[in-house]
């Protein structure tokens, strides 16, 4: 731990989002959220994938991985896996988390790692210059669909519902404070947690931001947040469209599991693991 | 003319064959045989085929037993057992004249009964019938009759079966005791001749273990420190990961399945970049959804170690059968020029120490290294001596740039990859640009360690940087380990047998190695001299040692088993040769009689070639 507060900036290195970019208000608060909760830049791990938002492992002083399209999950799970006392954040956005990356989302749920998401939603590809997203909202003539977009859109937050994601919140970042505190309280929750965030591209807009700004409203005081199907509803309401945490629940994480899953292969040793393993593993197979 | 050799001759030679259906228990009672006979001196080699199917299909246990090393699993069978139709139709060539026929009547016919076969049929489907009242366990009358003939000690068999199905009880126990004497009553009046009895030999020393190259894949990884693995079940690979889920909690290690294959490298890139050894077994389809993951982990230069259990393609292709066709794949299957290290096992106990030597390469190199096992190694089971447990030395750091040598029974050098000093992490540049192309590895969690790795092309702190000058630059880092490799590896003894003046040579690689070297003694009985060069390092190859290998030769031969004879190509596309290329792609072994039916052939044409010259 260092004794002065970090900034977590990379000096020398330039964002390359448009100004106006809403990556920059999720990077101030993912920020801010880490000096609240003391994490140190040595104990942060951030895994990213391709796209703008994928991008924010550049301007992390951290130990960034910036990998392939859609595979930040898995990367990330292997990371915790083997080094749990560390800060693990995976970050995407909807090309990466939702497209090609989306048969992961289930399965980082079902082994509930405690590792943090960040899903950055542009409802757009923007660096690559505006193809279509699956949330891209359908009639829209972008790039790839010059004709307008054929396909539906999907909506996200009641799949990560049934998919039974351990912590689920969403938010925007145009409200910075609150903002700050879903992440800070993503990141506490003992689990994978994700933190959907509304972040507008203002080169390719897709939609209104002004409009979406306007439906945004937070949940009511006191929702309840350990039950699915009360959340659903307001999961699957576009107008208003509700920010805040849907749902939190505690159940045992990966590293928990794993750890049983020591005790019981253990068993004739106490439950912990032999000393003077390799001669002892071999002669197993006499 | 060559000059004659004198070779000790193994005195004891036997191979046994166990062939029926699928669903039939032949290969666990192949297993039990094998099991009993490695718990002698003989040294034990198996070769399995197995059906894809869960029920049906021909399925295949071959056990070659022998009182010095084996090599491969030989050409002939001496004792033939086969519980249908077409277990005989596939294996009736395959049987040595003077050998013994073990069948079951009512279901084998065995035709045109000419032949130099002893013939003995056991009606194995009615004896279990009638002692158990079910067909099931016709394996088991099987074993009785064969550890008859063999010799062997009854209380073993029993034990070792007692064993086996413990967890079913003593009911099964019993029933399994029964149908086991009732085809021991059954071979009574078998009367071979047997220049052994497995009965009457010394017990095996302790410290042998009865390994499948699989295991040994899965034992050299924890030897070497590994600790995690994340994979994805893939046939013919997937013991290797279930011997590491059951043995790494052992160690406190951790073991994860993953939901594919791209999952799987994707975890352990994430587990290598968080510091710490990993591995991922698979086969050729899994290793082409891995290809992606690959390139990144040469970018950003991560250790690993990926193990491809190769086997027959293309596509689904056959799943239970041996092939070599996945070598330019692995070698170049990549967008992009990425550099990785490839390197192919020749045996079981091989298995075991090129899978450290993959971890010390990787750790050193940072690189991917793809370790391409042939099938018929990976299922198959033989005898391998434990190694020199008090021998095994985890390097420090000031070794760091020492030689690496080959792992072997009597030293095992173990390295971790070297983090840097506080000196360099004042100006941490984890891509800087050094002689051999490795720069320290920060190990997450070090303050003032913290950098970037992407799969963009950067500079040598990690940033981005996209210009022209920069690329090159990288991109000849990059390489320049593959230079720093094959210098490390000439270092090491070459790996090259026979007469070094011989004018006919063979290169092979992978699991072919055992098979041409009983096919080159029996060249050399014949007069023939012949030399041999398998390399274990693919890519890069021991460019040195194989010039050398080619000067004055003049004819020269490749083995291996693809359609296309891809490691001819290889070789071709590097050094000014015309090979003569022995391919086999029926998803069986080369067999020493196949290759060695090759070597005349090469040396009656050189013959005449240089008789009609002059």
């Amino acid at each position: 731990m260092s004794t002065t507060t970090p900034t977590f900036s990379r000096p020398g290195v330039k964002p390359v989002w448009c100004p106006g970019c809403g990556d920059y208000g999720v990077l101030s608060a993912l920020k801010k959220s880490l000096k609240e909760l003391k994490i140190a830049p040595e104990e942060l791990m951030i895994i990213s994938g391709i796209g703008c938002s994928g991008r924010f492992s550049h301007y992390m002083d951290s130990y960034a991985l910036h990998g392939t399209h859609g595979r930040a999950l898995p990367t990330a799970t292997g990371a915790k896996a083997v080094r749990p006392e560390l800060t693990v954040l995976a970050v995407g956005g909807d090309g990466d988390g939702l497209s090609i990356g989306g048969g992961h989302i289930s399965h980082a749920a079902r082994r509930n790692a405690d590792i943090t998401y960040l899903l950055l939603d542009n409802h757009i590809y923007g660096l690559t210059k505006g193809q279509t997203s699956p949330t891209t909202p359908q009639g829209y003539q972008g790039i790839t669909s010059p004709y307008g977009v054929a396909e539906e859109e999907m909506e996200p937050l009641p799949v990560l519902l049934t998919y039974g994601v351990s912590f689920i919140a969403r938010g925007h970042s145009f409200d910075l404070p609150q903002l700050t505190d879903l992440i800070t309280r993503a990141i506490r929750h003992p689990g994978f947690s994700m933190v959907y965030v509304h972040s507008p591209c203002v080169t390719h807009p897709s939609l209104s931001w002004e409009a979406l700004k306007e439906r945004t409203k937070p949940l009511p005081e006191g929702f309840p947040t350990d039950d699915v199907m009360t959340a659903m509803p307001y999961a699957y309401s576009r107008d208003p469209l509700y920010t805040g945490v849907f749902y939190q629940i505690r159940k045992p994480t990966l590293q928990e599991r794993l750890r049983e899953v020591e005790k019981r292969a253990c068993k004739d040793t106490g439950g912990e693991p032999l000393d003077s393993s390799v001669r002892q593993i071999m002669q197993r197979f006499r | 003319m060559a000059k004659q050799v004198q070779k000790k001759q193994a005195t004891v030679d036997y191979t046994v064959r166990i062939a029926g259906e699928g669903g039939d228990g032949v290969i666990s009672c192949g297993e039990l045989l094998a099991q009993a006979a490695a718990r002698t001196e003989f040294h034990v080699f198996t070769f399995i085929t197995y059906p894809s199917e869960m029920r049906g299909g021909y399925s295949m246990i071959q056990i070659r037993l022998r009182d010095m090393t084996i090599y491969s699993m030989g050409s002939l069978v001496d004792c033939l057992v086969v519980f249908n139709q077409e277990a005989f139709d596939n294996s009736k060539s395959i049987l040595a004249p003077g050998g013994i026929l073990l069948y079951d009547p009512a279901e084998v016919d065995i035709g045109d009964k000419s032949g130099n076969f002893h013939l003995e049929p056991i009606p194995l489907t009615m004896i279990a019938k009638e002692t158990l009242g079910s067909t099931l366990g016709k394996n088991i009358v099987a074993l009785g009759a064969v550890s008859h003939i063999l010799g062997m000690d009854i209380t073993l068999i029993e034990e070792l079966l007692a064993e086996r199905f413990s967890h079913k009880g003593p009911e099964v126990r019993e029933r399994n005791l029964k149908v086991l004497h009732a085809g021991i009553m059954a071979a009574q009046n078998i009367r071979i001749n047997l220049d052994f009895r497995l009965e009457d030999l010394k017990p095996a020393k302790a410290d042998y273990m009865l390994i499948s190259g699989n295991q040994a894949v899965a034992l050299g990884a924890i030897a070497a420190g590994c600790r995690f693995t994340a994979g994805y079940p893939i046939t013919p690979s997937t013991s290797i990961f279930e011997t590491l889920t059951k043995l790494l909690p052992l160690v406190g290690g951790r073991a994860i399945q993953m939901e594919d294959e791209i999952a799987a490298i994707s975890a352990i890139i994430g587990a290598s970049f968080a510091g710490e050894k990993v591995i991922t077994p698979t086969s050729g389809p899994g290793l082409q959804l891995m290809t992606e993951q690959l390139s990144l982990a040469s970018m950003i230069e991560t250790p690993l170690v990926v193990v491809d259990v190769q086997r027959a393609g293309p596509s689904t292709g056959l799943p239970t059968k041996t092939e070599q066709s996945d070598l330019k794949f692995a070698v170049y299957g990549s967008a992009g020029d990425s550099p990785r290290i490839v390197i192919a096992p020749t045996g079981v106990e091989d298995a075991f120490y090129q899978t450290i030597r993959a971890f010390n390469l990787a750790e050193r190199y940072q690189m991917p290294v793809l370790m391409l096992l042939d099938q018929s190694i990976g299922y198959r089971k033989a005898t391998v001596k434990m190694p020199d447990f008090d021998q095994i030395r985890v390097l420090d750091r000031g070794e760091s740039k020492k030689s690496l040598k080959i792992p072997h029974a009597g030293k095992i050098d173990i390295r971790w990859r070297t983090e840097p000093t506080e000196e360099e992490l004042a100006d941490y540049r984890r891509y800087a640009d050094t002689e051999e192309g490795t720069a320290p590895m920060a190990r997450p969690g070090t303050p003032g360690g913290q950098y970037l790795a992407t799969g963009l092309e950067h500079n040598e702190y990690g940033y981005t940087d996209q210009s022209p000058g920069n690329h090159k630059k990288m991109s000849l880092k990059r390489f320049r380990k593959m230079g720093a490799i094959s210098r490390e590896l000439e270092k090491n003894p070459i790996e090259f047998y026979g007469d070094p003046d011989a004018k006919i040579g063979i290169i092979g690689w992978g699991s072919t190695e055992g098979a041409i070297r009983e096919a080159r003694y029996m060249a050399e009985q014949k007069g023939i001299a012949v030399r041999h060069l398998h390399p274990h390092t693919i890519s890069p190859l021991p460019t040195k040692q194989i010039s050398l290998f080619l000067l004055r030769l003049e004819n020269l031969i490749i083995v291996e088993e693809n359609m296309t004879g891809q490691f001819a190509h290889y070789l071709q596309a590097r050094f000014r040769m015309k090979p003569i290329s022995i391919r086999k792609c029926e998803g069986t072994p080369l067999t020493p009689a196949e290759i060695y039916k090759g070597i005349v052939k090469v040396a009656r044409l050189s013959d005449e070639y240089n008789n009609t010259y002059f």
